[in-house]
This record gives C-alpha cells, structure tokens and sequence, in this order.
C-alpha cells in the first residue's frame, strides 16, 4: 500500500475520490492540500503569464504556482523564463512587486546578483565563498513552454509536452485565439484580485457546471429580463443546444455558440459608453466586430490554474485549504480598432459586479456546509452513465447539465494523488 | 473619450492641490458625510437620486490610472448606477442577499472650487463590512464632484489599495 502521506493511503484516496460522489475532505482536510500543491500544481502543467506581459528584455512578472512564489522573466536573448522568486544563498524572495522591469534581481540581505535568465553573475566579496562552480547557484528554474503566446510552466522532472497535454483543448484555444484580428491577443495591464473563503476546486466544480447559471445567476439573468435582453445564462440548461466535453487530463470546455444563434453581442446589455464607440465601429463598417466585444462563448478550463471565461483569464491560486485568490485578467485585441478594447473594459465589468459576487457566495456557502463530518458526500453523479467512447482518453460530450466535467477532472486529480510524478527544480 | 480623460485628470492630480478652503470644504462635508449614512443605512433608492444624468461612479484598482486602459473594479453610468440598485433589491443577488451591513468613517476632508460652480473633494473613508459572521475592514480615499445648489454627485472616485491585493466579495463597495 503507497502512503500518500503519514494519514493518508493510497486506498484511502481511492475511496474520497468516486465515479459518482467525492468526499468531503478533499476540501477540507489541510493535510490533502499540502499534498495537492506538489502533486497537482507542482507536477502540472500550470499557467504563468502571457508574453504580452513581458515584451521587453528585462521585464518580469510576479505570481505563484502551487504557493510557490514564482517569476516570469524575459532575459537579453529575448527567451522567456520561469524561474523560482528565491535567493539560492538564504532563501529570500527577490522580487515584490507585481512586475516591473529590471536587468538585475539584488537580493537585499546580503547582494547577491541575479540575471533574468536565472543566472548568478555576482556575490560580494566573492574570494571568501568557496564555490567554484556558481552555475550550482543559478535560480531555480521551471520547465517553460507557450502555447499560441501562453506561458505554462512546470516542476514535473518529466512532463509530457505542453502540446500533448493540452491535447483536444487546443480546439478551443485556438477557437478563442483565432477570433482576433491577426490572431493577436494580449494580456491588459494588472489583475482583479478576489479571495473567497473556499477550496480552490469549488471554483474548479464551477467553471463548467452549466445548470448553476440558472440558480446562482438568476439576478444576472432578471437584469437581463428587464430591458429585454436574454443573457447567455438565460438558457434553459435541460434544452439548449450548448454542449459541454471533458476531455484528457481534466480539461474542460462549455461550448455556448450553439446556444446563441444571433451571436454574443445580442446577449449583453448596454454598458456605460456604449452608444459612442458602438456608433463609431457601425459608421465605419466595423459592427460585425462587435461579437468581439464581449466573449468567445467558448469556457475553456486547463487543470489545473486557468479558466478562459468571456475575454478574461481566470487564473486559481491556491491560497489555504480553505482560501482561494482568483486573478481576474482582461484580454484585448491589439489588431482591431481601439473601440473593442474600450468596450472590453466596461463589458468585463458586467458579470464581475452583476454574477461572480453570487458565484462567491455560493462558494462560501458550500465551504461552510462541508465543514459538517457527518454529512460526508458530495453528488456527482448527474449524467451518469458517461460515454468514453473509443476509450480513456476519448472527449465525453454531453449536455451542459451533465457533471462529466466534474467527474473527469476529479478522475483525474486522483490518478495525480496516487501516482505521484517526481518534481524537481532545474 | 473626454470623459475618461477627466477622471484620469481629476484622480492624478489630487496629490498636487494646494490646502483645501475651509468653508467649502465645511459643505462638502456635509454632502459626503450624508452620502456614507445613505449607504451605511441601505437608502440606496435615496442614494441613487443624489447623482446627476451625466453622473460617473468610478472604483480603479489602484491609482493613478486610466478608465480607458486597464480594468476597474467598475465604471458606472447612470443607467448602471441604477441597474445596481435594482439588483441589490433582487431576493436572488445572493452575493448581497442577506446584505452587507457597512460602517464608512469618513475623515479628512477637503475642498476646492471647481468649473461651473461644483466643488471638489477628497476625503478618507475606512468601511467596516458585517456579513455572514465575518467582517472585513476596507480604507482608501474618495474624491467627489458636486454640482448645483443641492451638491448633486456628477463624480466619485473610490480608491482603496487593498484591491491590488485581494478582497472577498467587494460588492459592498460604492
């Protein structure tokens, strides 16, 4: 029997994690949690930043992966780099801030050098250190790969490429990417920062259960009613066209553009400035881009950190057991006309202020009930039996009420508890 | 948009202004300090009236900065301003139902004449929020636009730095 931990068994995960139910206490036990951030987040694939962020050598972004305080750097060659936010000599993080600019990272204890590639190019009076070799003292690095200008990153000290992870995900990344002029996308400025009191797979749970939209949302969707406009969460989930898929490696995808025939700018309703640049992009020809304007109607969730909802990037920081940070970051469209980016601003706005805060709530409110130790179980099970089809790997597809998402993710969050991937820093 | 680039002008230039004039900033008071009990007290149907057509109701995530070039938490119009109202009455607004109960200590304020016979001011605000056993405790700065005899509210700026580190459910935040 392979102990996952000095509690916990492998049979023992087995049994929290079920084909139709999952247990309380991967939600809530801290010791499952400190597990997670090294089997799940350490070991996958994860989501760092985009390279619009870092355009110039010398610029850097600060977030975390796993808890580990990480930074994203674009080095002199023009090469980007993940690497470990911590001084090889005591341990201090080296960069605060947000992000910035900077052509050396100085620790301030004691001065030691870094430069973005990670490299350690000066110690103060270096003839009383003993080490010959200070490539042994470069900054820790993480395996780095991007996907159509997406930066992931990963301590796996064998990942399998950034290509085949993704996998059939890339259908709808691409389908997200490519709807911008010139397939160009960037990344704005700096993020939303919301906390709730909550698991990190509560936000999981969420981003493709189509049947919330109804409950959860029905506020959003009564702002709608009143001035005649019919959401795109107004749907009736038992009958809509919109399909959702669980795909390989816990990926997921809502696919609402079946569901809104008439196009996702007919869904939204009017945002502050709306009239002037909406007349502008009409007088000049342009009202077929609108559509861009609000989202690709495409929910893409690459397990295990980011969610593309409507144009932002939704990025999952673990914070405790039973705290979460999401980083709510804004998307443009640097090859249409500036009007579509203005938009973007007041239309992101809309559900962050109108639906997310009820999204929180009910995250809390689950937190909250299952902190009960009798009640252990948590369903699963609508939609059940899934299709695998031709096999494992095979996409299910299903009605956006189904929880095969759910199911499939969870799958395989066990299958990454109990066979634990060796993870290193370069 | 010119309207943009007044907020960004009104917001940025805050720190420079001389010291503020004392009877100005004695009305100014008044107003802002009546807008914090409008709020504290849920009167928002109330609260909505004391804002002018061409209104704007803007929290930045941090500051100096743009409305046309990096998110806010949010930019409300009027029509906003009143779909927000509408929706903190909606039974189903689960993120404010039950409400948050909110506590503004307003302190610091300043004024100065402004174009058209309005006044502007800054002052600090710290908000106490209560909700669900749990209480969190938010400060910053606002900077007011008041116009016409009645001191109507053509512009707020909130601006609260704990944004650019993570909050919880900030929908009390007006």
């Amino acid at each position: 029997m392979t102990a996952i931990d000095s509690h916990l068994t492998h049979a023992e995960l087995d049994h929290l994690v079920q084909p139709h139910r999952v247990h309380r206490r991967i939600y809530t036990d801290p010791q499952i949690f400190d597990v997670e951030m090294t089997r799940v987040f350490a070991a996958s694939w994860c989501y760092v930043g985009h390279e619009s962020e870092i355009p110039e050598p010398g610029d850097y972004r600060t977030t975390t992966l796993g808890r580990r305080p990480v930074l994203m750097t674009r080095d002199r060659d023009g090469a980007v780099n993940v690497l470990l936010n911590r001084c090889t000599h005591r341990g201090t993080v080296l960069a605060v801030e947000a992000g910035g600019c900077a052509k050396r990272f100085v620790c301030p204890y004691h001065g030691w050098t870094f430069a973005p590639d990670g490299q350690l190019v000066a110690i103060p009076f270096p003839a009383d250190h003993p080490v010959e070799d200070r490539s042994s003292l470069s900054l820790g690095r993480l395996e780095t790969a991007s996907y159509r200008g997406f930066v992931f990153a990963t301590l796996n000290a064998e990942p399998e490429p950034l290509d085949c992870w993704l996998g059939e995900a890339r259908e709808a990344f691409d389908a997200i990417v490519d709807r911008h002029p010139g397939g160009e996308i960037a990344v704005m400025g700096s993020p939303q920062l919301l906390e709730f009191v909550g698991n990190w797979k509560l936000s999981w749970d969420n981003a493709a259960d189509g049947l919330h939209a109804t409950f959860a949302h029905e506020s959003y969707n009564t702002l709608g009613e009143m001035v005649d406009t019919e959401t795109v969460l107004a749907r009736d989930p038992g009958s809509t066209p919109m399909v959702s898929k669980a795909l390989r490696n816990g990926h997921m995808v809502v696919d609402q553009r079946p569901g809104i025939p008439q196009g996702p700018w007919a869904t939204m309703r009017k945002v502050p400035f709306r009239e002037p640049m909406e007349t502008t992009l009409v007088d000049a020809g342009d009202a077929d881009l609108l559509d861009l304007a609000t989202g690709s109607m495409v929910n893409l969730s690459l397990f295990p950190n980011l969610l593309f909802v409507g144009n932002q990037l939704l990025v999952i920081e673990p914070v405790a057991v039973d705290r979460t940070r999401l980083q709510l970051w804004l998307t443009s469209a640097p090859g249409a006309p500036a009007e579509i980016d203005l938009l973007r601003l007041r239309v992101d706005e809309d559900f962050v202020n109108f639906g997310t805060p009820d999204d929180l709530d009910m995250f809390e409110r689950v937190q909250r009930g299952l902190s009960i130790p009798e009640m252990e179980w948590i369903d699963m099970s609508r939609g059940l039996p899934d299709d695998v089809g031709a096999g494992d790997d095979a996409t299910i597809h299903g009605p956006i009420t189904s929880e095969a998402p759910q199911r499939r993710y969870l799958a395989h969050y066990a299958k990454l508890m109990t066979n634990p991937a060796p993870t290193r820093a370069r | 948009m010119a309207r943009y680039d007044e907020l960004a002008g009104l917001l940025g230039g805050m720190d420079s202004r001389p010291q503020a004039d004392p009877d100005l900033s004695a009305a100014a008071a008044a107003a802002v300090v009546h807008e914090a009990r409008l709020l504290d007290a849920g009167r928002f149907e109330d609260w909505l009236a004391g804002w002018t057509s061409d209104a704007v109701l803007w929290v930045p995530l941090s500051a100096p900065t743009h409305p046309g070039t990096d998110q806010s938490l949010l930019l409300d119009d009027r029509r906003r301003l009143a779909e927000r109202v509408d929706w903190r009455r909606e039974p189903s607004a689960w993120g404010q139902h039950p409400p948050s109960r909110t506590t503004r200590v307003v302190g610091s304020v300043e004024a100065w004449p402004a174009p058209g016979n309005g006044i502007v001011t800054r002052s600090t605000l710290l908000v106490d929020e209560f909700r669900h056993g749990r209480h969190q405790a938010l400060a910053g700065y606002q900077i007011h636009e008041l116009v016409g005899d009645g001191l109507m509210r053509r512009t707020k700026i909130l601006v609260v730095p704990a944004l650019g580190t993570g909050v919880r459910n900030p929908s009390f935040l007006l």
